[in-house]
């Protein structure tokens, strides 16, 4: 029976001290240079260089090619039916983690997790400009500052 | 698929390795920066080293008290919740530390239309507001442009900087950003995705949306300047006879800037229109 627990971490939350980390201390962790997506952005040396030196600091099994796949042959080769993830914005992360879970035994869980927010509130936020997600948001951000 | 290395003796080491492994990156730009380093250390020693009680009145020009904390947020190396909190308590007042946390918002607020509009963070937001439709803009970057070779003195040195060092002042980024879709009448798309190639804090929310900004197709009118504005945030560097820089086009008022980029419409002047916002 699987029952262990992995961590995928990905380019949008790159923090030792991220949720994923902390939920599952020592759980083996994954992240995977996504081919797709290097073909697509075309981006140069400089910005591979500074996110490699983020993984380096991290206790990740780092590589390369089609993420889903990967994330999901890791989980397996560790016996893990559980996937821990960080949130992302990017349309792309919804997509791999329905990729992923398309390729996981039956009964395998992925739990996306966040780290607190920037600003903690309720109300709907009205994003058509920026002057008015601010007067939203601006007592909350500056909590408590005289 | 086999792991990728972890060991390596130093940073020369680490550079030859992706150099190797990431061919195609490198063909884009082979240039990597001795700093910043990317990881959570570098990231906390930039923090602590930041001039938060400078900021707001510095924060424009070229060589104010920025932070350069862009690429470690934009990795989530650093969340902007605990920069946040860093800043609350490291200021006195909340005349001093406002305004940087502002724009920490402005990132956050990029993040959740993100959220909202997805793979739409490539598509017009709304209508250019510059009295041009979309289609009368280039949809290619200009190879002159690319290369770095306009003839613009400030335009080719914010160039050189973004490919050598992966990083652009906020104002640079600006001009460079109006220039191209203004000056030139490129749409805003190729400039973004050529950004994205170079800058380490490219994101594509944070600067889609700011090109758009500047475009006028995420705001209410467009982003332009005057070679008196880049004179001002440029220290002594391109003093004297504006054509010996080749910068002539800037030289003028807002208004007749105006007039000419934007020969079929009436904007309103300001003394320094959209200039302050960021």
């Amino acid at each position: 029976m699987m029952t262990g627990t992995v961590i995928w971490l990905h380019a949008d939350n790159l923090n030792p001290h991220c949720a994923a980390l902390q939920a599952a201390p020592g759980a083996p962790a994954v992240f995977v240079w996504d081919e797709e997506l290097l073909d697509e952005w075309k981006i140069s040396l400089k910005r591979i260089v500074f996110i490699y030196e983020c993984l380096l600091e991290l206790p990740v099994s780092i590589r390369r090619g089609d993420v889903a796949a990967e994330v999901a042959a890791f989980a397996q080769a560790h016996s893990a039916q559980r996937i821990l993830t960080m949130a992302s914005p990017s349309p792309r992360h919804r997509l791999i983690c329905q990729r992923i879970m398309q390729q996981m035994p039956k009964g395998s869980r992925l739990e996306v997790l966040r780290d607190p927010p920037f600003v903690e509130t309720n109300a709907r936020l009205d994003l058509k400009r920026f002057s008015r997600y601010w007067s939203a948001v601006k007592y909350d951000a500056l909590r408590g500052k005289k | 698929m086999a792991e990728m290395r972890r060991d390596f003796a130093n940073r020369e080491e680490l550079i030859a390795y992706l150099r190797e492994q990431f061919p195609r990156a490198a063909a884009v730009c082979d240039d990597v920066p001795a700093e910043p380093l990317g990881g959570r250390r570098a990231a906390e020693e930039r923090l602590r080293a930041a001039r938060l009680r400078d900021y707001a009145a510095t924060r424009n020009f070229l060589d104010g008290a920025v932070t350069r904390l862009s690429p470690y947020i934009r990795y989530g190396v650093l969340s902007l919740a605990e920069v946040k909190e860093y800043a609350l308590a490291n200021t006195r007042t909340r005349d001093e530390v406002e305004k940087f946390i502002n724009e920490l918002g402005w990132r956050d607020y990029f993040q959740r239309v993100y959220v909202e509009i997805g793979d739409d963070i490539w598509e017009d937001q709304e209508e250019y507001k510059t009295g041009f439709g979309a289609h009368e803009y280039a949809e290619a970057l200009p190879d002159d442009i690319r290369a770095g070779q306009t003839g613009v003195a400030f335009i080719d040195d914010q160039i050189k900087a973004l490919y050598q060092t992966g990083y652009l002042h906020n104002h640079a980024r600006m001009w460079l950003a109006a220039y191209v879709v203004h000056w030139r009448r490129v749409r805003w798309q190729a400039g973004a995705a050529w950004f994205l190639e170079h800058l380490l804090d490219g994101d594509p929310a944070s600067n889609n949306l700011s090109w758009q900004w500047v475009a006028s197709t995420f705001s209410t009118k467009p982003y332009y300047y005057n070679l008196e504005n880049v004179l001002k945030y440029t220290g002594d560097r391109y003093q004297g006879d504006p054509a010996a820089f080749g910068h002539q086009a800037f030289v003028g008022s807002y208004e007749t800037i105006a007039r000419r980029l934007f020969p079929r419409i009436d904007l309103s002047f300001d003394a320094e229109p959209r200039g302050k916002r960021r």
